[in-house]
Order: structure tokens, then C-alpha cells, then sequence
């Protein structure tokens, strides 16, 4: 781990990705369907990252963008939307009638577990059995004999479903915030954001604002990524649009509608890939060229308001052993009598 | 005679009347989620929603977007993980779930996956998700079909139904007793599984629609109730409350789409913009 408290971690979307994430990666999109780190996931593509096998807990846009620029060879993922319904299409499967992409399908619950036993360092993890008699179990991907094993329950006797852990490369995950250090504060929707970080070999956290340590102090409960864990963190106001972000904004229907449409066809994504990831330096750059293209007021539109979460007192009685008249509360004594008395009974050494 | 309802409207509030209340309910995305909303304002105000994102205990304001949309709710109760929300299915807290169709067999099994080679696919559709194990452990799971076909036989076998019927699906050892799909929901009318064979078998039909009408898209000899019914008329009150609560639900996605689009385009050339 390359990660200390010394280091600045605080950098770019392209800084972070051109230092952190490299070529052939197994990489892992953080985000559950809502608050997609989509300036991360644009920004490997512009800087033309490739070869990864991509882990996805539930995909749609994120994983289709990937797609769309090439970076994956190789897809982990239980759900990939697709554009358009059945009249549509999509990336994926796209890629996978062309033979450039493989797949290795999981239900959600057996793929989050992969993380779960990654996150804990376990080797391996039972999951839920129901599958043994459907095609999920019985059709393998990449993965081969090393999708689903079976093993004997030590205890019970009965067979057991495992999956093995996952361990990938690097993460990328968008929060509501984090402080300097990295220490990443979500909420909402919990899904599978924290063990996909938590599994993962070096994690790059981007958030809607950086906020003082007192903040994340004060509330440790929001806290799904201690800082120790975290090699960057890139603040990226919009870091998700047009996916949503609990506090923040909503999502913006129209545009992904737009996204959709546009990416049910080669030449649609190929048409909004270029306006919108490879068009647009950075967030800044995407929102500039959105706010001209349709107007300010449709990002102010999807401004959440303030719902707060009732504060937790974190509070205690006293936090000093000393009380208001300078005497130990145990010992009822002052600091000076403590050290005569320490003095006469010949405890202090020289 | 009450006033006069759409399509979806219908399949909506026969979809919310499944909900008992004091139920515990896993909502999938669309239709089903506003069933949980109408169920739990009108019949069943005690029923928990839950979504496996790990929002649980939420009432929903307007229709969900997604199964991890906490911005269509003012807050919810219990903020836990996916891990969680499918253990807790899997240990038997979730007494019912929801969960759409793209192929289905006469044994309500389920193909989410793919249509034509699993490998090279004519069209890859989205997968599991948590389908496959939903329908293995909720006590009950509710199907619903909108775009979906009947086949004889899967292309994929995502999500276990009563496998080859009869007691297959308890003898399996995989799944709680007696669990598995307990109706499906479609566009004609609704099917429930015979108690023995565990074959689908048409119990209700929508308003206007024949037996030839729903005999025509199943390709084996369909079983129908011998007390077939058609399905009940939705009343004033559920059918304010739909189209106050989810109006595109209501209007459908081509309406929808189409008065989106429109209303996008009035607004740009009120900007000037286009």
C-alpha cells in the first residue's frame, strides 16, 4: 500500500487515474446504480486505459462507456441495463456478439459475497445455493471450475455453495464527502459500495466536496472508507451526474434518457462518447458544455433540498480525568498532591 | 360503474392487492413499486418495503427510479447493505417478492439473461441481478410480464421456479418448503401454479380479453381454472391514487416518452435554443 498519512492525497481525476490505475487491471466500479463515479470511469477512458476485467455489481451506463471505448476484456457482474429495451441494444452486448468481451454472471448476492470474503481476507465464502439448479451454476464464463465450487459443511454434513474471494487491483467510488485524508463519508443506499472498496488493493475515492476532519470526527457512522485505506481523493462537484447523489442532486432522467437512446446503437455512442467523454477535458469542461447546451437551470432543477439526518450525540460526561477543581475524579486528589504522595511512598524512579 | 382505468393501471393495483398486510415486501423496480405504494397507503399499512439496495422501511413519494433510489422516499428506517437484505431473504424474514419476466416456462422458471447462445448472444439481457436468489428463498414471489414470452424451454435458466414441477422443487433440497412463484401477472390476465403439478394455469382474465387471446402467445395446451374470472375492476379510490402517485405509470412508457420529449423541446424553444 502506497498510502500514508504524510503523503498529499488530495489530486485530479487524471492524476489519480494516471498514477493508480493501470493497464490490465482487475478494476471495480465502487457504486451501486446510484452516485456512479462517472468523471472517474470517463476519465480511464480518455486517458485510454485498457485490457481490464471489470467487476460490477450492477452496471448500466458506467460499465456500457467502458465498454463502448474498449478498456474490457473481461466483465464480473450480476446486471447490465440494457438501452432501448428489447428494440435497443448496448455496449455489451455489442462486444460480446463481436467476441472482444467475455462475461462471467453472477446473481447479486453471490457476486457481493466474492467482495465480502475479499474484504475480510478470507480465501473463499458459502453463498446461497438456490442456484445449483439454474444455468448460473451450470454455464461458466472465464472463471471455468473457479465460478462455483462445491464443498462439504464441516459441521452439517450437507453440500455448500462457494464462491472464491476478490481481491482486484483498484477501486473507483464516488461519496457524498471525505476529508484530506480519505477518509470517504457515504449514505443512502448502502448496497455494496463498502466491501467493493474494502476488497480492492488501492482505492480512488472522488466526492462531491472535501469537509474537515471535525466533520467525518463527528460523525464516524457515515464513514464507509477509513483513510488509511484510500491512495486518492479527487473532489469532483457533479462527479456523478447524470446518476444521482443523495443530499446533492437528483437524477437527471433527461439526460440519460439521452444517454440511452443514444447508446443502443454503434454510431449513437460512438456520436455522445465523443461529445461528452472525449469532448470534455474534465467535469468542469462536461458541466460548462452542459449548462450550454441546455441551460443552467435544468442542473439547478435537480438540487436536492435539505432533509437532515437528526444529529448523534457523540457526547460524553467530561473528557479530562481531572474535574473542574483540578482533582482526579477516581482519586479525588489535585496533580501536585498526586505527585507528593507518588514522591513519599518512593515511587518515582530517576 | 367506476371510472374508466388504463392497462397499467389495472396491473398495478392487481399486483398491490398480493400484499398482505404485516408482510414483509422486496419491490422491484416499475410496476411493482407502485404496488407496494398503493398496497401499503390503501390495504396494508403495516407491510415493510424493503429494496435490496438495503433501504428498508421507506414510503415512497413518487415511483422509484431504481432499486437504490433513496430520493423518491423522505428518509427510511433501517439503512443496511445488499449483503444483509439477502441474508435476511435467505434466513426467511421476506415473506414476499416481485420480480419481472423475460422468459418463463410452464413451471414459472425464469430466463433474465439471454435470448439465443448464452455466449454470443442475439440479445444479452440484463442478468440475475438478485432475481435468481429472490425467488429461491422469499416465501412467495410474484411475477410480472409485460414484454416478456412464454416458452417451452428457456434459452438461459436464470431464476428457479418449480423446476420440472410437481415436488421437484421441494425435493431439490434448496430451497424453504413450498416456496416459489405464487402468480404471474401479464398484460391478459393472471396465472396461478396448480397445488400438485405446480403447472401454471390461467385464473383470471383482464377485462375484454378472450382465452384465445392469452392461448395464442403459450405454446404448450394452457390449463385454465375451472372457476376462470375476470379480473376485478380496479375502484375510484386505487385508481386516484395510481394516477396521483405515479401519472407516467399510468400514461405508460410510449406516452410517456413521447410527452417527455415534447415537453423537453417546448422548453428549449422558450430558451431559444433550438
Amino acid at each position: 500500500m502506497e498510502s500514508s498519512a504524510i503523503e498529499n492525497k488530495v489530486m485530479s481525476a487524471r492524476e489519480a487515474i494516471n498514477r493508480f490505475v493501470n493497464d490490465n487491471d482487475e478494476l471495480i466500479i465502487g457504486n451501486y446504480t446510484v452516485g456512479t463515479c462517472c468523471e472517474l470511469v470517463y476519465e480511464i477512458v480518455r486517458q485510454k486505459k485498457k485490457g481490464f476485467t471489470l467487476y460490477s455489481q450492477s452496471g448500466i451506463l458506467d460499465v456500457d462507456v467502458l465498454v463502448n471505448a474498449g478498456c474490457i476484456d473481461r466483465l464480473v457482474s450480476t446486471y447490465v441495463l440494457r438501452s432501448g429495451g428489447k428494440k435497443g441494444g448496448g455496449a455489451v452486448e455489442r462486444a460480446m456478439r463481436a467476441g472482444t468481451l467475455e462475461w462471467e454472471d453472477y446473481t447479486n448476492f453471490n457476486y457481493n459475497a466474492r467482495l465480502v470474503a475479499g474484504m475480510h481476507g478470507f480465501s473463499f465464502i458459502q453463498v446461497l445455493e438456490g442456484v445449483m439448479a439454474t444455468d448460473l451454476f451450470k454455464k461458466r464464463g472465464f472463471m471455468g471450475e473457479d465460478k462455483y465450487r462445491v464443498i462439504q459443511c464441516p459441521y452439517t454434513g450437507k453440500d455448500i455453495l462457494t464462491v472464491p474471494a476478490a481481491n482486484p487491483d483498484v477501486c473507483i467510488v464516488h461519496v457524498q464527502r471525505a476529508d484530506r485524508d480519505g477518509n470517504a463519508q457515504y449514505w443512502g443506499a448502502m448496497g455494496s459500495v463498502a466491501a467493493a472498496a474494502l476488497c480492492s488493493k488501492r482505492i480512488i475515492v472522488s466526492c462531491e466536496e472535501i469537509v474537515e476532519h471535525d466533520v467525518i470526527k463527528s460523525s464516524p457512522h457515515l464513514t464507509i472508507i477509513p483513510s488509511y485505506r484510500v491512495n486518492a481523493v479527487v473532489e469532483i462537484p457533479w462527479g456523478a451526474h447524470p446518476t444521482e447523489v443523495l443530499g446533492y442532486y437528483n437524477l437527471d432522467r433527461f439526460f440519460y434518457g439521452m444517454f440511452m437512446m443514444s447508446n443502443a446503437t454503434e454510431e449513437g455512442a460512438r456520436a455522445w462518447m465523443d461529445e461528452w467523454v472525449y469532448g470534455c477535458k474534465d467535469r468542469e469542461a462536461y458541466i460548462d458544455h452542459y449548462a450550454q447546451k441546455f441551460g443552467s437551470g435544468m442542473l439547478d432543477k435537480l438540487k436536492a433540498r435539505a432533509f437532515f439526518s437528526a444529529p448523534a450525540n457523540y457526547g460524553s460526561a467530561f473528557i479530562s480525568s481531572w474535574d473542574e477543581n483540578g482533582r482526579e475524579r477516581t482519586m479525588g486528589i489535585t496533580l501536585e498532591t498526586l505527585e507528593k504522595t507518588m514522591e513519599e511512598r518512593g515511587m518515582l524512579c530517576e | 360503474m367506476s371510472k374508466k382505468y388504463t392497462l397499467n393501471e389495472l396491473l398495478i393495483i392487481t399486483c398491490a392487492k398480493e400484499i398482505k398486510d404485516y408482510e414483509n415486501v422486496i419491490l422491484g423496480v416499475g410496476l411493482p413499486t407502485t404496488a407496494g405504494a398503493l398496497a401499503k397507503a390503501l390495504y396494508a399499512p403495516h407491510t415493510t418495503l424493503m429494496m435490496e439496495s438495503g433501504i428498508i422501511d421507506f414510503e415512497p413519494l413518487i415511483p422509484l427510479n431504481h432499486i437504490a433510489d433513496a430520493h423518491s422516499c423522505r428518509g427510511f428506517s433501517y439503512a443496511t447493505d445488499l449483503f444483509s437484505a439477502f441474508t435476511m431473504t435467505y434466513r426467511g424474514f421476506v415473506d414476499v417478492c416481485f420480480l419481472g419476466v423475460g422468459q418463463v416456462d410452464k413451471y414459472g422458471n425464469l430466463n433474465t439473461t439471454c435470448i439465443g447462445d448464452y455466449y454470443k448472444p442475439d440479445l444479452r439481457l440484463p442478468g440475475s441481478g438478485g432475481a435468481a436468489d429472490f425467488i429461491s428463498y422469499a416465501k412467495r414471489t410474484i411475477l410480472t410480464m409485460r414484454g416478456g414470452q412464454f416458452v417451452e424451454k428457456l434459452d438461459y435458466f436464470t431464476s428457479p421456479g418449480y423446476l420440472e414441477g410437481g415436488e421437484s422443487r421441494n425435493g431439490s433440497g434448496l430451497f424453504p418448503k413450498d416456496s416459489g412463484p405464487s402468480m404471474l401477472l401479464t398484460t391478459k390476465g393472471v396465472f396461478r401454479f396448480d397445488n400438485e403439478t405446480k403447472e401454471m394455469y390461467l385464473d383470471k382474465i383482464h377485462p375484454g380479453v378472450t382465452v384465445n387471446d392469452v392461448k395464442k402467445d403459450i405454446p404448450w395446451d394452457l390449463k385454465i381454472s375451472s372457476n376462470l374470472t375476470t379480473t376485478e375492476r380496479p375502484t375510484d379510490r386505487e385508481i386516484d391514487f395510481v394516477r396521483y402517485f405515479a401519472p407516467v405509470e399510468s400514461a405508460g412508457r410510449e406516452l410517456m416518452m413521447e410527452l417527455a420529449v415534447t415537453s423537453v423541446f417546448n422548453h428549449a424553444q422558450e430558451r431559444g435554443k433550438m
